[in-house]
This record gives C-alpha cells, structure tokens and sequence, in this order.
C-alpha cells in the first residue's frame, strides 16, 4: 500500500498511511452522523461528491510530484483556466475535432509545467518564485485577446465533447461519470510512476537532498523539469475536466484552485520539505477536504464558517499525526 | 486556432510582444486642442471615458456599449482608459483628462479613493458623470447608476406572478459580505415570504458559478423528490445557469425555474433564448443615458444630481421585442 517512506521497516502500512485513512474516516464518521435526514446515504450524492473532487484530485497528484521532489506549483489555477479556455475555444468557436481539442489543452498545460520545469532546473529560480510567475503568465494569455479577450466561452446547448465529460457510467449501480474515471486514472498513473519507475525513486532522493541525490548520480535537473512537466500535464487535463464540469472555458476561472490542491496533498500527509509522501496518501487527503465540503454543503453550513473549518481541519490534519509519531512511535528524532 | 497555436512557445512569445499593445490605447489627439466653449453643429466635443476595471465582463460589455452610443453621435469623440482595477492608475487617467482638457468627463471609479481627484476635474470646469459607483461630496454633475434593491424586488414580483400556489425555492446568493449580494436578496426574500413561498434552501455561491453548482447539487441531494424544488433565483446569470446544469446533470431541469440577474448579451440573455433560464433581469450599465445626458449637459441643459436607472425583464417571451422595462 505504502508509497511513502523509502526507509519503511515493517510489512505494515506506515503510519502515515493509517492517519490519512483515520482522517477521512473520522470525516465519513461525521457525514454518516450529520447525514441530512438521510442524503449522505444516497449513491447520487458520493457520485456528485467524486466528480467535484475529480478536477481538485487530480492538480493534487501533479503537486505530489512536484512537492515530493521538494519544489512547488503555484501556477496550476492559472493553467486550469488557460487548458479550459484552449478547449473551450477549440471545441466551441473553432469546432475542431474532439481529439485536436483535447490535445491542444493538455498541451498547452504540459507547455507551462515544461517552462517551470527549466526556470527552476536550469535557470535555478525558486520554484515559489517561478511559478508564481507562471500563475500570472498562464492567467493573463488566458484572459488575453489572443485567446478569450476576458470573455468566458460557452455555447448553449454545449458541444458533445463537453457533455461526454459529464456522461455517467453504470458501475455496478453507481453512476460514477466519465470525469471521475479520468481522475482515478491519473492517480494510477502518478502512483506507477512513483512507485515502479526510476523517475520516482529520483523523485523521492532529490526532495529528500538534492545534494545527495547529485552526489549518487542521480539526474537532478533533467528529473525536475519531469516533474514540472507531469504537473503541468495534469493540470492541463484538470481544465479541461473543469471546463466539461462548468460547461464553459472560463478565463477567470481556476483561481484559488491551487491552494485546495495542495491542502489536499498536505492534509494527506506528504510533507511540503520534500521526499516524504506519496500520491496515495493525496487520494485520501483529496477525499477528506471534497467530503468535508460536501458534507457541509449538505448540513447548510454557511459559507464564512466551511472556509474556517477547512482551515481548522487542515492544522488538525498535520498536527495529530506530527505529534503521535513523536510521542509514541519515536521517528525522526533528528527532525525539528 | 490550430494556426493560431502551432506550439505553447510561439504564443508565448507572440503575447509576450503583444502586451503593451493589449492596453486600451486612447486615440492620438489630433494637433489643435478641443474648444472649451461649445458651439452647435459642427463642433466635436471630447469626451474622456475612465473605466476602473475592464476585466470584468460586465464592465467589458460597459466599455463596448458606451463605444457603441458614443458613435450614434457624430460629433462626440470618446477617448477611453482602463485603470486594470488600480485606484492610482485611475487617479493618474482622470488627470490626464484634465490636462488635455476634455470637454467632459464619463468615469466609472473604483472606489470613493476617486473622490479627491473627481472634484479637480469639476472645479477645472469638466462637467463630470460618474456611473455605477458613486463618489462622495457633491462635486461632479450627475451620478448614474442602477439599484440591486429595485432589482431584487423586480424579482420576487415576478416570481410570486409565475408561480401558482405555494413555491420551494432555492436562492443562491452572492458573496456574503457585498452590499450588491444583500440587495439583490433581501428585497426579494421579502416578497415571496410574503406571499407564502418558502426558500427551502439557500447559500452564498460567492459570485461563482462553480460554487454555484456545488451548493445547487447539496439542494438537489436534500430536496430529491420530484418537484419539490419550483424555482432557483441565482443572484446572478452565472449561478443560475451552474444551477440549470446541476440540475440537468440530475435529470431534473425540467421541472425546475431558474431565474439569474445581469443579462449579459453571451450569458444571461443568450441562456434565455436557449431555455436554460426562464428569466433574466438586467443590471444596466447606463450607457446610453449616460451618453444623452452628457449631450444634454454639452447643449447647456441642467440635468437631475442622480439617475436611478430601472431593470428589464427578459423571458423568451419578450426577448425579440427587446426585453421589457419593470416598473
């Protein structure tokens, strides 16, 4: 199960695993307690639930990469709004075949997550600093005359290669739609990535000491600008999965998003200093801050007092486990 | 598109060049000064435009309108700035104006921070109309701007007319602390309360359509049988149209009425003839008034401090006739 620690001892799952399981246990505990009369029973409301993590999910699974390598991704929001826009444009105004839509976007999120890649491999930018420059840069071709000119892109009805996105799939008497099959398989991917191909061991060596990881032969550059780019890629699928969600290429859209994303890696418990984590441990973090909102959507929580609970459950997330593993199971001493 | 984008790099670079250019440039002044007395007929008069921040699509269609009105009056020549949504940048436009002395002054500021600087362009002569958003004082010549109170009325009236008996609703609002989301909802709540409708559900979509469908989702899981939802008030297109889908993606916009606010001509209104929205009520840039009154004001005609403009009511009914105005 584990892809966390490289240096795990035990045929058990690693403590991380566990209370990233007990996390989004305790939050189902809750739904199944503040279950609205009922409504947090219904298959329809996990199907909608899955399909509004989807989008969310799967920037977390580009960010894991890039946090577990010890960098970071400000920059997906931004290229969310720029791969739904490309899409949006592609499909809506320029009716060009779904595959040529969908690929341009994907492309176009693969293109800003390359350049992040270089600025910090090659031009040894801080990663915060670069793409934080590739935030404003995606969000303002996104807004520019050369693509939206501001304007959101819509057509109503929508073209069917935004509606399949929102086709659902009969499994086993869960309408799970197409989108939320797109993210498991991103996760899937993300996860053999990590865990079965040398890209990943380099992945974990070089955000646990880039140093080190040079010293050992380890192709630090040409690995991080991988990294960047695998998160550019899914951030570039994650728009156009929002874009099929809202049925329109929004040039504002997307902001904010990057922020959930990477709550959602850390609430998991992948450590922002690098080299400890993994995507599994995101799956389950995702899971957690989608159903805390879903659950209180449900409840009628008001707005002001979701957005303070996600923040007390995200401290509470990081800092329970951060504090049994030291008192009880006696890791990392070395570490502050 | 596929010409347009060969490869992310290009258009990089082709933005990258094109960025200075993508500003709103005022056209060049052409040599002789405009003259500060008007005299009828043949004189131009220059008209400089402040707008606070183009990259809202509704300010984006304000900035299209009063472009569009100011052509219809030949001897008008309209000079336009965007301010990006900076106070300062604003500031900096307005003296400009003044400087070039434009014959009249069409701003629509950021903030009361505008004030100060509204004030020196009227006391050096420029008449001033200020629109949407007000400045404080009494130095300008005359406020446009539409009220979100009228509007949320307008709604509620048509909603308690359109449905028979009493109704489940879902009100969608906009972001909690904005005065517009309280207007736009308060006056309504009232009115259908009144008339015995319930809102059997409500949330605050902070403006954006996808929180929209997230909260509208939650109403559909806790409000699953048929019908027991009659109508969505989103508090703007955005949010009604997110709900349309929400709905949609349940099988149920059937049954359901939604009815947004704004009418946008590529949203709202295009939603309406597409049947995703019953309704839509304008919120108006005023443009068009603001363009005949500052002929009025340039013939030397006194014109009201303020004008409140009214809402129109767009169905599919009424859409070819152009809307109709709400009283």
């Amino acid at each position: 199960m584990s892809d966390g620690s490289p240096r795990r001892r035990f045929g058990l799952p690693p403590p991380e695993v566990l209370f990233a399981f007990a996390a989004l246990g305790l939050v189902l505990l809750f739904g199944s307690l503040f279950n609205a009369n009922g409504v947090f029973f219904q298959p329809a409301v996990h199907a909608d639930a899955l399909w509004q993590i989807a989008g969310f999910g799967i920037l977390a699974c580009g960010l894991t990469i890039v946090i577990l390598a010890g960098g970071i991704d400000l920059s997906v929001g931004s290229v969310v709004a720029l791969s739904g826009v490309i899409f949006t444009i592609a499909s809506i105004r320029e009716e060009l075949p779904p595959v040529v839509s969908f690929g341009l976007a994907i492309a176009a999120g693969t293109g800003c997550g390359f350049l992040n890649g270089v600025m910090v491999a090659h031009l040894r930018l801080q990663p915060f600093i670069a793409t934080l420059a590739m935030m404003a840069f995606a969000r303002g071709l996104a807004k520019s005359s050369l693509l939206s000119g501001g304007v959101k892109i819509q057509r109503m009805p929508p073209p069917s290669e935004i509606e399949i996105l929102n086709a659902k799939l009969d499994l086993a008497g869960l309408h799970v739609s197409l989108g939320t099959c797109i993210f498991l398989a991103c996760f899937l991917a993300t996860f053999v990535a990590l865990r079965h191909f040398r890209f990943g061991r380099h992945v974990y060596a070089i955000g646990d000491n880039a140093q080190a990881a040079w010293l050992s032969g380890v192709p630090v550059k040409r690995t991080v600008v991988w990294a960047y780019t695998a998160c550019g890629l899914l951030a570039g699928i994650a728009g156009v999965l929002f874009a099929g969600l809202e049925r329109q290429g929004n040039p504002d859209g997307g902001a904010g998003y990057e922020l959930t994303a990477i709550a959602m890696v850390v609430v998991g418990g992948t450590s922002l200093s690098g080299g400890r984590g993994g995507v599994t441990l995101t799956l389950l973090g995702a899971l957690t801050i989608g159903y805390v909102r879903k659950i209180l959507d449900l409840n009628g929580i008001a707005t002001p007092a979701q957005h303070m609970i996600t923040g007390g459950i995200i401290v509470v997330a990081v800092l329970v486990p951060k504090l049994l593993s030291r008192g009880l199971l006696h890791r990392d001493p070395g570490r502050p | 598109m596929a010409i347009r984008i060969p490869s992310l790099l290009v258009l990089a670079t082709l933005a990258f060049a094109c960025m200075p250019g993508c500003e709103k440039a005022a056209p060049p002044t052409s040599g002789t000064p405009a003259p500060v007395t008007p005299t009828p007929a043949t004189t131009t008069f220059t008209i400089g435009y402040s707008q606070c921040n183009r990259g809202e699509p509704w300010r984006e269609q304000m900035d299209k309108d009063i472009e569009r009105n100011a052509a219809k009056e030949p001897s008008i020549k309209l000079l336009m700035k965007d301010a990006q949504n900076d106070a300062l940048a604003q500031q900096g436009h307005v003296k400009e104006y003044i400087s070039q002395k434009i014959d009249l002054l069409i701003i629509s500021p950021k903030d009361s921070s505008l004030t100060q600087t509204v004030a020196e362009a009227y006391d050096a002569g420029i008449p001033v109309i200020v629109l949407d958003r007000a400045v404080e004082g009494d130095k300008y010549t005359c406020f446009i701007g539409a009220d979100n109170r009228v509007i949320g009325k307008a709604v509620g009236e048509w909603v308690v007319q359109r449905l028979a008996g009493k109704g489940a609703i879902v009100e969608l609002k906009g972001l909690g602390s904005s005065i517009p989301a309280a207007d736009r909802s308060e006056p309504f709540r009232e009115v259908v309360l009144k008339a015995g409708h319930a809102i059997v559900y409500e949330a605050d979509m902070e403006w954006l359509g996808d929180k929209a469908r997230e909260k509208m989702q939650a109403a559909l899981a806790l409000h699953r049988e048929k019908n027991s939802i009659q109508l969505v008030y989103g508090a703007n297109d955005p949010a009604a149209i997110a709900a349309y889908y929400a709905a949609k993606d349940a099988g149920r916009e059937g049954e359901i009425l939604f009815v947004g606010v704004d009418a946008l001509p590529h949203e709202g209104i295009e939603a309406v003839k597409n049947g995703l929205l019953a309704a839509t009520f304008e919120y108006p840039n005023g443009t068009d008034v603001a363009i005949a009154t500052a002929m009025r004001i340039l013939k030397g005609e006194t014109v009201e401090k303020k004008i409140v403009l009214g809402t129109r009511l767009f169905t599919k009914d009424n859409l070819p006739s152009g809307g109709e105005a709400v009283k």
